[in-house]
């Protein structure tokens, strides 16, 4: 299984879709039957554990906080049962239901219980970077969310809700990161 | 019942009655209200009350409930298949400020896209402020070229006017001293960001008849001791202005004009207030007053002026006057010219050209400015330089650069700590022109009063047909090559000319159905902004216009009101309304 991870996660970076912390790649994604925090009401509750699975894998806790930490699991959640038209949302489920089915064909067990290196190998099938493809399109979701929230905005990117000031030209080093607005 | 009808009339008179609560309603309720006149301003919407009713001015982006603050796709194609066509608008933040088309109906016989807001401030909360001067290169074009008819004011007319209304709402911007876009009196310029530095320096050495300047906006840079004593503070530059702005740094009439008038003691808005007609008195030949519509209750209601002043926008400022019939003006208030309705303008959007800007990746800006850059006109200036065979007019760019921030290339290969952190630095820089072209009047472009289709009040409705011709479609491919054509001259990457479709109202300046002109043979109104037929009743809205120019109009249109409103005052002291 080592071998296999490993090729798997070299043809991954070598797409540029992949990076992971180091000592990462080996350890669980999470713990089986983890509790989510959150109750689903877009997703079924076995979707839902995809769900933080996936969220987790695009954005990561880093030195910066992760998806899951931000919510957004269930905030990707509450835009399928109240934004998504039906049709956008019984995309999504399909997303989170193959990359479930596909875990438990390669490895024999559910998307969230596999290694974060497996998720990814699997998650790459999916994220070819079409715009309009239903892996895509959860993905935007799951980005906007994070940056969204508030650990993301005020953590991950700058957030300043009353600039005061307009400068027009200034060294990227002073601000350090992309405005959150 | 007869003294209760006395009394009513008594007790609902007053000196002035203005229609409308936005751009020029809140101008003409300032302006008569100071000038001792006793005002109602009848709005149709509900109240909006500067700061307590701005429900999302201090949102944050982990407030809202949908992704990006966008509504659901379903509620957008139920509610407001129209208000989202302009794609950047409609929002969770905004959606109070916009009306709901399911509500409120009209028909296209091509598409029109008719963007509204009703409620007190009316669109005044929503627009970008941009704030430009016409020339006389605008008011003597119809004339000099035999299209439409001539305008019956030149720019010395208004700039005055202009002078005033500049001092009182504060516009930022800078000085260049371009006949074609007179300067103003302005509060400091915003600043140019590292590349639009460079493409102001690049266009002016490469094209000399090109300027490029920083936007003219109204927003406070540096506020006077008139507007702080209004309440009004400094632009903190969050540019979230559409939501309302808790420092009163942008003109509205919820911030400023209707404050102002609420200070004379003259003044008295009533909400929910849908006039759907002019009274006429035959026998003295003037309006009496107005017929409203509670919009709530359903109740029918008169209220009787000296003197009435249409400032309800310019479609819903015919409307009212097409719905306004009787044996002396059957087909519509004071329509003997048969123009009421006709020769509907916009400006024509969204073509233009993009590109990236490498080399300044080490740079970048703090503050959200609420602003862009503005390239003046510079076709058809009147010299054999810059005379186009193709095209009448011209057309001024708006744009700007800047650098993405995460939300770019979302759906992008690409998960994991690598992607977040790629995404948590700024992108590269971006650089964007669009033009903003003129449209000239049309006797066929045309909005009509359909009493087949009722609103939900049992309200005709408007039915339009209008769209762009043969002189936008030229002026369009100019539009698109000359900003390929400076982008690449700055020597910025990837130039890419962009054109979409434009309809008319998509530029959200519809304006011309009821216009000036000399003659009442041909025109609706006069050289102040009465109707020729009915001295008593002015229409300053966007409805005036006789021409369209390629700038922003709300300045004009405040200009033109608060000089109407002196004419008014003055007419009504000697007699003459």
């Amino acid at each position: 299984m080592q071998s296999r991870r490993d090729a798997l996660l070299t043809f991954a970076a070598a797409w540029g879709v992949l990076s992971l912390p180091a000592g990462a790649a080996a350890q669980p994604a999470v713990a089986v039957g983890a509790n989510l925090g959150w109750t689903p009401s877009g997703v079924t509750l076995s979707q839902a554990q995809v769900l933080d699975a996936l969220a987790e894998l695009i954005a990561p806790a880093t030195d910066t906080p992760g998806a899951r930490e931000a919510g957004v699991p269930a905030y990707v959640d509450r835009t399928i049962a109240g934004y998504c038209t039906a049709a956008e949302a019984g995309e999504f489920r399909g997303v989170l239901d193959a990359l479930d089915a596909d875990a438990r064909a390669r490895h024999g067990k559910g998307f969230a219980t596999l290694s974060i290196a497996d998720q990814a190998a699997i998650a790459a099938t999916y994220d070819r970077g079409q715009k309009f493809s239903p892996f895509g399109r959860l993905k935007e979701v799951v980005l906007v969310g994070y940056f969204s929230s508030e650990p993301g905005a005020t953590v991950a990117v700058r957030y300043d809700p009353i600039p005061g000031d307009y400068k027009g030209c200034i060294p990227l080093s002073e601000v350090g990161r992309a405005w959150a607005l | 019942m007869a003294n209760l009808n006395t009394r009513w009339r008594q007790e609902n008179t007053y000196d002035a009655i203005v229609v409308g609560s936005g751009m020029t309603g809140g101008w003409a309720a300032k302006e008569l209200s100071e000038r001792g006149l006793k005002t109602l301003v009848l709005e149709r919407g509900r109240m909006v009350r500067h700061l307590e009713d701005y429900p999302t001015a201090a949102t944050h982006p982990w407030e809202v409930k949908y992704p990006r603050a966008k509504l659901p796709p379903d509620e957008l194609k139920a509610k407001y298949p129209v208000q989202n066509r302009t794609g950047y608008a409609l929002t969770e933040y905004t959606q109070h400020f916009f009306v709901r088309d399911d509500e409120n109906p009209y028909t296209e016989d091509q598409p029109f896209d008719w963007i509204r807001g009703y409620h007190v401030g009316g669109r005044s909360l929503l627009w970008a402020r941009q704030s430009y001067r016409w020339s006389d290169l605008d008011f003597e074009a119809n004339a000099k070229e035999g299209v439409g008819v001539d305008w019956p004011v030149r720019y010395r007319d208004i700039a005055p006017w202009y002078d005033y209304v500049e001092r009182y709402i504060g516009v930022s911007g800078q000085a260049e001293g371009l006949p074609q876009l007179p300067d103003g009196v302005f509060q400091p310029p915003m600043e140019m960001n590292c590349v639009e530095k460079v493409l102001k320096a690049k266009t002016e050495a490469r094209f000399p008849e090109r300027r490029v300047t920083i936007g003219r906006c109204a927003h406070l840079t540096e506020p006077t001791e008139e507007q702080i004593a209004l309440g009004r503070g400094k632009c903190q530059h969050r540019n979230m202005c559409m939501r309302g702005c808790p420092f009163g740094a942008y003109f509205s009439s919820n911030a400023v004009t209707l404050v102002a008038a609420e200070k004379t003691g003259n003044f008295k808005l009533r909400p929910h207030s849908i006039v759907t007609e002019i009274l006429y008195d035959a026998r003295k030949g003037r309006a009496s007053g107005v017929r409203v519509q509670d919009e709530a209750t359903g109740e029918v209601m008169e209220f009787y002026a000296k003197v009435v002043f249409l400032c309800a926008s310019a479609l819903n400022s015919t409307w009212i006057m097409m719905n306004s019939t009787s044996r002396r003006f059957p087909n519509g208030f004071g329509n003997g010219s048969d123009q009421l309705g006709r020769n509907i303008m916009d400006h024509h959007l969204g073509v233009g050209a993009m590109a990236e800007a490498p080399g300044y990746e080490d740079r970048y800006y703090s503050g959200r400015r609420p602003n862009g850059l503005y390239i003046p006109r510079f076709r058809n200036l009147g010299d054999a330089a810059t005379k186009r065979s193709d095209y009448l007019r011209g057309f001024g760019y708006q744009g700007g650069a800047g650098r993405p921030n995460w939300d770019r290339n979302l759906h992008a290969a690409g998960l994991g700590a690598a992607r977040k952190d790629e995404l948590s630095q700024p992108g590269p820089w971006m650089v964007r022109i669009g033009g903003f072209g003129e449209i000239l009047p049309h006797a066929d472009n045309r909005v009509t009063l359909n009493r087949d289709r009722k609103d939900r009040y049992g309200l005709p409705t408007l039915r339009f047909d209008a769209g762009l011709r043969g002189n936008e479609t030229a002026m369009r491919r100019d539009m698109k090559t000359a900003a390929v054509e400076m982008l690449e001259a700055a020597g910025f990457t990837n130039v890419v000319g962009y054109e979409t479709p434009s309809p008319p109202g998509l530029g959200i300046h519809e304006m011309g159905t009821a216009r000036m002109g000399r003659d009442p043979k041909t025109s609706v109104l006069n050289a102040h902004n009465q109707v020729h037929e009915c001295r008593n009743v002015y229409v300053t809205d966007g409805a005036c216009m006789t021409s369209a120019s390629c700038v922003n109009p709300s300045l004009t249109y405040m200009a033109l009101t608060t000089r109407a409103c002196a004419h008014a005052v003055e007419a009504g002291r000697r007699g003459e309304l």
